[in-house]
């Protein structure tokens, strides 16, 4: 295969790989961030059915290492 | 849901913006590359997403050393989310590679040193997420994490360092090439423009990815202790 690539006149034509490989990258990134963001709403509704269960616990995720340390 | 920092709102855009920027690079400023043709441009990307997987262990490996100084449990959360991210992106580099190969090598794998080490990276990191499942205790999960992310980054050097070590066909981009190597090209200054932007954007996409795995790791640490207090 590579004098095949050596020995032709223009470049290959591997544009279908080329598609392939982008298409896997953004593919798989938007699957991790779609799986983040319904990681994030679950805990979110957790979080209100507890609320719900303890009244006096309200928690405020970007205030939780000021609260802990 | 809980209003996120206006500082990660504009990272995210930010982000956003250089992606697309680097995109455009790939496409529309990089030639085609004068033999392998357009699946070169896969290069780009494959060296990027590789670039982050690494930068993610390394991360977790530092992260490891800080809580067993420090026995601070964020430090475990940090770990655990650089790990998620750096085997996405290291599955991500595997699978773009393989791709890339099939027209260069005209296959799909082989057990060369440089794809033979980075499966048993992957698979060295994966092992960390059932080490953790397999373990109750928070403490001892931490421990025993911090301990396994620190002693498995050995596994990141050798991947990084086999195409040049060992007798390989992986091309490599900074060094000299093994001499059976396939598929290497010469660079044209557009082709390391469009290289090292997608290198700077792909550092920025690991870190808006963590900030965002870390707020999900407080948010979940959370939810678990307001559980265990309606347990009590």
């Amino acid at each position: 295969m590579i004098f095949s690539l050596l020995f032709q006149e223009g470049p290959a034509e591997t544009t279908a790989y080329m598609i392939a490989g982008y298409a896997v990258v953004l593919v798989v990134m938007a699957a991790y961030i779609v799986s983040l963001w319904l990681r994030w709403r679950n805990l979110h509704r957790d979080q209100e059915m507890l609320e719900k269960l303890l009244p006096s616990q309200k928690i405020e995720p970007e205030s939780w290492e000021e609260r802990n340390s | 849901m809980q209003p996120k920092p206006k500082a990660l709102t504009y990272l995210d855009t930010f982000t956003a913006i250089l992606f697309l920027i680097s995109v455009g690079m790939v496409f529309f400023y990089a030639p085609m590359e004068a033999v392998m043709g357009n699946v070169q441009r896969v290069f780009y990307y494959h060296v990027a997403v590789g670039w982050v997987g690494m930068l993610s262990f390394l991360a977790a490996a530092i992260a490891g050393i800080l809580y067993l100084k420090s026995k601070d449990r964020k430090w475990d959360l940090f770990a655990l989310a650089a790990v998620e991210i750096g085997i996405v992106f290291t599955f991500l580099n595997i699978v773009t590679g393989s791709i890339w190969a099939r027209p260069i090598w005209n296959t799909w794998w082989t057990w060369d040193p440089r794809l033979t080490t980075a499966t048993i990276m992957e698979l060295i990191y994966f092992a960390y997420l059932m080490l953790r499942q397999g373990i109750e205790d928070p403490e001892r999960r931490a421990r025993f994490g911090a301990v396994y992310v620190i002693l498995g980054f050995v596994s990141v050097p050798l991947t990084f360092f086999s195409a040049r070590l060992f007798r390989t066909i992986h091309p490599v981009v900074i060094g000299t090439n093994q001499p059976g190597a396939e598929g290497q090209f010469d660079m044209t200054p557009r082709m390391v423009h469009t290289f090292l932007f997608s290198l700077f954007t792909f550092t920025f996409v690991f870190i808006d990815l963590m900030w965002h795995r870390l707020r999900l790791g407080r948010f979940a640490d959370q939810v678990e202790q307001l559980k265990l207090r309606l347990s009590l």
